[in-house]
């Protein structure tokens, strides 16, 4: 067990350090933080909204959009290179499960992700940080008080935003467990997404529906799929003013993505072990 | 049988979909007790898309906004857009967008208040004007139309109170509307008597409330409206507690109120 | 002690491609044995079936039918890989690791212990002549250095079998000269080694026995000895022999009832002329630099 507790420690790291080498995270994270710093500059075109909320809205809007691009283009690309330049095979060649082999690359990934939304956090942070003190020097007492924010909730609106990302990475590897190419994976990971997105639709429809086989097929579709308005709690986190959420519902977010992300990798490791390298 | 079955790749593709399509089932229902219990509380807090709404702005490119992200950013492009519709006098197409911006992003109070005034006080215009101008058209056809377009802003206050439920300012749009376009002094007053109640509502609420009501020729109602409220006005500024007593004093002399029973202000 | 290394029997692999589930034999009914401490080649023509059979004793791919065992274990099983070390062919490496690092890599993957890690992945290193472009990074490295370190990072768990698919295939006459060397000292340590190539010059004096596969079977195997010698006939290389001599020779042949059937200048081949030329070039060319030293 210590084993190959060690195994998958090794195979995250070597694919934490494949993947931070990549142009395309640092594009990413640069964009990303560059999107964020120029909030400021967008709200220009607000309408009402509070300066503060236009910033949350674009910081989380670039943690979510960035982040999960980031989670199926980086799983999916450093899967297919292990198997394109054939570094899998020498991999599994050694006393190495495939199911390690797997664990090892999900969790180097999900590294990579928490860097990627811990960074974009802090910066958000900063700048909400830095509005604030100075719409409050400029109107002292007279600023909104439904303007001020829980900081600290930022973080863990993140630490959930991050959960989703593994929930992304694990259906990912799961495409990536059955598919021959690479964009094959991104294009079909990026309709699942949008599936998941939308997937309180299908809950909501059925629930008009009548008996029969559209129904049912509705029913399965949102079965089959799990629910990523759930982890929508930015607002409810961070504004104060906003009805805010119960630790047991962050724990039970939480509880509800770990349960997607062990599933996912179960059926991934089924299908890849009998893949043929 | 079975093992020819088994080496047929097209048997052994459709198992494999079965299987992990019971296997997610199964995970759905493992699931289901965590996302019910969360759902309660995050649904009601959340901003989410009718199927309506995610068919427009799929339609219109805008698949980001739907799937969470940058939806201020997106909601007042699409406010910018609506301008130009509103400046086109294009009225269908101005309610399919005010129904995307708001539903876009339902935070900003800007976009409920401004559609709900296109609505009731610009539609009409043109649409008298489309039907051949202010003299061609009879009082009863005219009215008819504010009426019509009067609910329709209604309707979107409506459901702008329901975002914003501890504001006084979209209940006292409702009731300008009935004041100014309807003449409806009755529910204009229920509206700001609504409006009055919000620690927001601007000082002139509580006025134009009792102003209302004698209008109604209710003037003991809005006597002793005034009166009661007359007390809580002790932090209001100096000007709205003599406004108020200035009222006060006009309903006592039409009301033939005796001296020495007239309201005795404490400040 | 088990005596088989690897132990095939009768091996098939089929496989099934397309919708509608095409067989595609890749081998066919394999019988294989290759013993302890022995040089094995496997040989044949591109898509004769030497890689999927590699593949089967690596325990990556299943067979459709028949047996493989390493040591008397089933090839599939996770343990059996500890003994095993292999060189995939045209290896490819992570290239931001440094040639230290992928070998350390790969010695921590094998469960080796951190106290004795250091020492083997230098000796590794060491035995394959890599000490000196050790903290390159690997994407700096011509074909032949990364043949070598691939055979490091394949020896660095000191495995008692090791599989070399095409150890030699795109490296020049010294860099296979070398690599040759190096599975020679294997032997001596010990090792069993499956080479598997389909350029038969290059391993003919390497191997103890080969076999030849083609079209997904196997064709022959045995001793290269016995494979290549014509034992029917013999050959002698004279010194300094005139023509009288060459007349009297071919007289006392007949009378014995042979029959001279050629008479030819012994050659050398054209890889010990390369490897000649290149190491009297070097020596001439150090010669030089130390004098331009002093």
């Amino acid at each position: 067990m210590i084993a190959s507790l060690q195994r998958i420690r090794l195979i995250a790291a070597n694919t934490f350090l494949e993947a931070v080498r990549q142009k395309f995270f640092s594009a990413l994270l640069l964009i990303s933080v560059g999107l964020i710093f120029s909030a400021s500059f967008f709200q220009q075109f607000d309408f009402g909204t509070n300066e503060l909320k236009f910033i949350i809205d674009f910081g989380f809007g670039a943690i979510f959009f960035f982040g999960s691009i980031l989670a199926i283009a980086v799983m999916a690309q450093l899967f297919f290179n292990e198997i394109d330049s054939r570094t899998a095979l020498t991999l599994l060649s050694k006393p190495v499960h495939r199911s390690e082999f797997l664990i090892g690359k999900f969790v180097g990934t999900q590294f990579l992700l928490l860097i990627f939304v811990f960074v974009l956090s802090l910066v958000l942070v900063a700048i909400l940080f830095w509005r604030e003190s100075i719409l409050l020097s400029r109107f002292g007492n007279e600023a909104r008080l439904d303007a001020l924010l829980h900081y600290y909730d930022i973080f863990i609106f993140a630490g959930v935003q991050w959960v989703r990302f593994c929930v992304i990475g694990a259906f990912t590897l799961l495409i990536c467990s059955f598919a021959k190419t690479y964009v094959y994976t991104l294009v079909t990971s990026l309709f699942v997404l949008i599936v998941c997105q939308l997937q309180y639709i299908a809950h909501e429809m059925y629930a008009q529906m009548d008996i029969g086989p559209v129904r049912l097929l509705v029913q399965l579709v949102s079965w089959t799929f799990p629910n990523f308005q759930l982890f929508n709690v930015g607002d409810q986190l961070v504004l104060v003013g906003s009805s805010s959420l119960s630790n047991a519902a962050i724990i039970h977010i939480i509880g509800y993505g770990c349960i997607y992300v062990i599933t996912y990798i179960f059926l991934a490791y089924n299908n890849f072990r009998r893949r043929e390298i | 049988m079975f093992s020819l079955c088994n080496s047929c790749p097209i048997v052994s593709k459709i198992r494999t979909v079965i299987i992990v399509t019971a296997l997610l089932i199964c995970t759905a229902f493992l699931s289901q007790p965590l996302e019910t219990r969360v759902w309660q509380e995050v649904d009601s807090q959340q901003w989410r898309g009718t199927i309506k709404v995610v068919e427009d702005t799929l339609g219109q490119g805008l698949t980001v906004g739907i799937l969470g992200g940058f939806r201020a950013i997106l909601a007042d492009l699409a406010w910018l857009q609506l301008s130009t519709v509103w400046a086109n006098e294009d009225r269908v197409k101005l309610s399919a967008m005010i129904r995307l911006v708001t539903t876009l992003d339902p935070r900003p109070e800007f976009f409920w208040i401004n559609a709900a005034r296109m609505v009731a006080y610009d539609v009409p215009a043109w649409r008298i004007r489309k039907s051949g101008g202010y003299n061609a058209l009879s009082d009863i056809q005219k009215s008819a139309i504010d009426e019509e377009q009067a609910s329709q802003a209604f309707e979107i206050l409506k459901r702008g109170i329901n975002f914003h439920p501890n504001t006084a300012r979209l209940p006292m749009e409702i009731g300008q509307i009935y004041m100014n376009r309807l003449q409806n002094d009755a529910l204009a007053a229920k509206w700001f008597y609504e409006a009055s109640k919000f620690p927001d509502a601007p000082e002139f609420v509580v006025r134009i409330y009792a102003e209302l009501l004698r209008r109604q020729g209710k003037l003991v109602e809005a006597y002793k409206y005034l009166t009661q409220i007359y007390p809580s006005l002790i932090n209001a500024s100096d000007y709205q507690q003599s406004l108020v007593l200035e009222r006060i004093q006009m309903l006592e002399i039409d009301l033939n109120i005796m001296k020495e029973n007239r309201f005795q202000a404490t400040y | 002690m088990n005596d088989t290394a690897i132990q095939i029997k009768g091996i098939t692999k089929d496989f099934i491609s397309g919708f509608r589930g095409v067989k595609l034999r890749a081998i066919e009914d394999i019988h294989l044995e290759v013993a302890n401490n022995e040089i094995y080649g496997l040989l044949g023509p591109n898509g004769s079936g030497k890689s999927t059979t590699i593949k089967i004793v690596l325990g990556l791919l299943r067979a459709s039918k028949g047996t493989c065992h390493i040591y008397g274990q089933p090839s599939h099983a996770m343990s059996v890989r500890k003994s095993i070390g292999y060189l995939p062919e045209a290896p490819y490496f992570h290239s931001y690791l440094s040639g230290y690092e992928l070998v350390r890599y790969y010695a921590r993957i094998c469960g080796l212990d951190r106290k004795i890690v250091n020492q083997r992945v230098d000796d590794s290193i060491e035995l394959v002549g890599m000490q000196e472009a050790k903290n390159r990074l690997v994407g700096t490295y011509s074909k032949g250095m990364l043949q070598r370190i691939g055979l490091a990072q394949a020896l660095v768990h000191d495995p008692k079998l090791v599989i070399l698919d095409e150890p030699t295939a795109g490296v020049d006459p010294m860099g296979a000269e070398a690599v040759a060397d190096i599975i020679r000292t294997l032997k001596d340590r010990g090792k069993t080694v499956l080479i598997c190539s389909h350029l038969l010059g290059q391993i003919e004096d390497l191997c103890d026995r080969v076999a030849i596969l083609h079209r997904g079977q196997l064709i022959r195997s045995g001793r290269v000895d016995d494979l290549l010698q014509q034992t029917d006939r013999e050959s002698y290389i004279v010194k300094n022999f005139n023509a009288d001599g060459r007349v009297a020779m071919k007289k006392v042949i007949e009378e014995q009832g042979g029959r001279l059937t050629n008479i030819e200048k012994p050659r050398r081949s054209l890889n010990e002329l390369f490897l000649k030329e290149v190491e009297l070039s070097e020596s001439t060319h150090l010669k030089k630099g130390n004098k331009e030293t002093k």
